[in-house]
């Protein structure tokens, strides 16, 4: 019975924080307009920075295979083309020599 | 819009998030596979990832279950973990119009995934968010049953390194939208201090408060407000009618 409380608390807050801001139709202020505009750059950066690193020690292969993903993607604007470059780089670098 | 072209807008976002799989599924296994271990049962496991369908929350989840800790525990860490999403719709909605019966379904599929590659694309339509969303919805949902009936048989995707998959998908996804000197300096700086946070705060807040933050930093730098990039097909016939 906890688990199905739990679960059904789980369901109210994420439901809540995905549908609050879609149903927030409101004219707003040129200020927060371009904030919005800002979102999607800063949160990306914020979802890579932190786990380039990995928890092994292997930070050095994986920020190279990410700056090959980011060229790729920079050159073809294709995801999985960026991808597919900074896997390959990911695992070539990790093949011990 | 003509039913036809609805089905090709939904399966043109069904299938630009497909790259994404490779990332998704041994994640949705691993989440299985620890669900497993913390003494869920399958129907709970996949209630999980049904209703709830947030990766990062589901796997912190069952590791507080395992551990015995409270239900308003376990939602707290979850509403911490999830609240970003705020943003995300609060960007999205900008952008696309959705009717009132369209945007609870939009917001209940909605993923970090989903919202990343809707924000690169060129394309805002209800039904291409949809078909990217369930795309994300149907292999996490498919990778949690196989993952718990193949239990113990599945490696760690951490020692794979698939784990990567996603940091390199989100950069993906940010390179194309970084093209003036406001816009990198945004970048740059929300990648530093969510590193910096990161170090000293748990799962989502980093990313809620980089969100925040690097957005703060953006409005204030521009003097201008951009370009809206609405993208309708319904707006752009009706231009041209």
């Amino acid at each position: 019975m906890t688990f199905w409380l739990t679960l059904t608390g789980m369901v109210a807050v994420t439901f809540g924080s995905r549908y609050a801001g879609l149903a927030l139709q409101t004219e707003l202020p040129d200020f927060w307009i371009r904030f919005l505009h800002f979102v999607p750059i800063a949160v990306f950066a914020a979802l890579v920075a932190p786990s380039l690193q990995g928890n092994r020690a292997e930070w050095g292969i994986r920020v190279a295979a990410a700056a090959m993903a980011a060229l790729a993607a920079w050159g073809t604007r294709q995801l999985w083309v960026a991808l597919a470059v900074g896997m390959a780089v990911f695992w070539l670098l990790r093949i011990p020599f | 819009m003509a039913e036809a072209g609805k089905n090709e807008a939904f399966a043109r976002g069904f299938w630009i998030l497909a790259p994404l799989w490779l990332g998704v599924v041994p994640f949705g296994l691993a989440y299985a596979v620890t669900a497993r271990s913390a003494g869920l049962s399958l129907l709970e496991t996949q209630a999980l990832s049904t209703f709830v369908f947030a990766g990062s929350a589901q796997l912190s989840a069952v590791g507080l279950f395992a551990t015995g800790a409270a239900g308003l525990e376990i939602v707290l860490t979850t509403l911490l973990l999830n609240v970003r999403h705020v943003l995300y719709g609060l960007s999205l909605g900008r952008e696309l119009s959705l009717t009132r019966r369209q945007r609870p379904i939009a917001a209940y599929f909605l993923t970090d995934e989903a919202f990343g590659v809707v924000s690169a694309a060129d394309e805002r339509s209800f039904p291409f968010v949809l078909g990217a969303e369930l795309s994300l919805f149907m292999v996490w949902n498919l990778a949690t049953i196989g993952g718990f009936l193949l239990g113990a048989a599945i490696p760690d995707p951490a020692r794979l390194g698939v784990d990567l998959i996603f940091p390199l998908a989100f950069l993906a996804i940010l390179v194309p939208l970084v093209r003036t000197r406001v816009e990198l300096v945004v970048a740059m700086a929300s990648g530093a201090l969510a590193f910096g946070l990161a170090r000293v705060l748990p799962g989502g807040l980093p990313i809620l408060l980089t969100g925040v933050g690097g957005s703060l930093l953006g409005a204030s730098l521009s003097r201008r407000t951009p370009p809206q990039r609405r993208i309708d097909p319904d707006d752009a016939v009706s231009e041209v009618a």
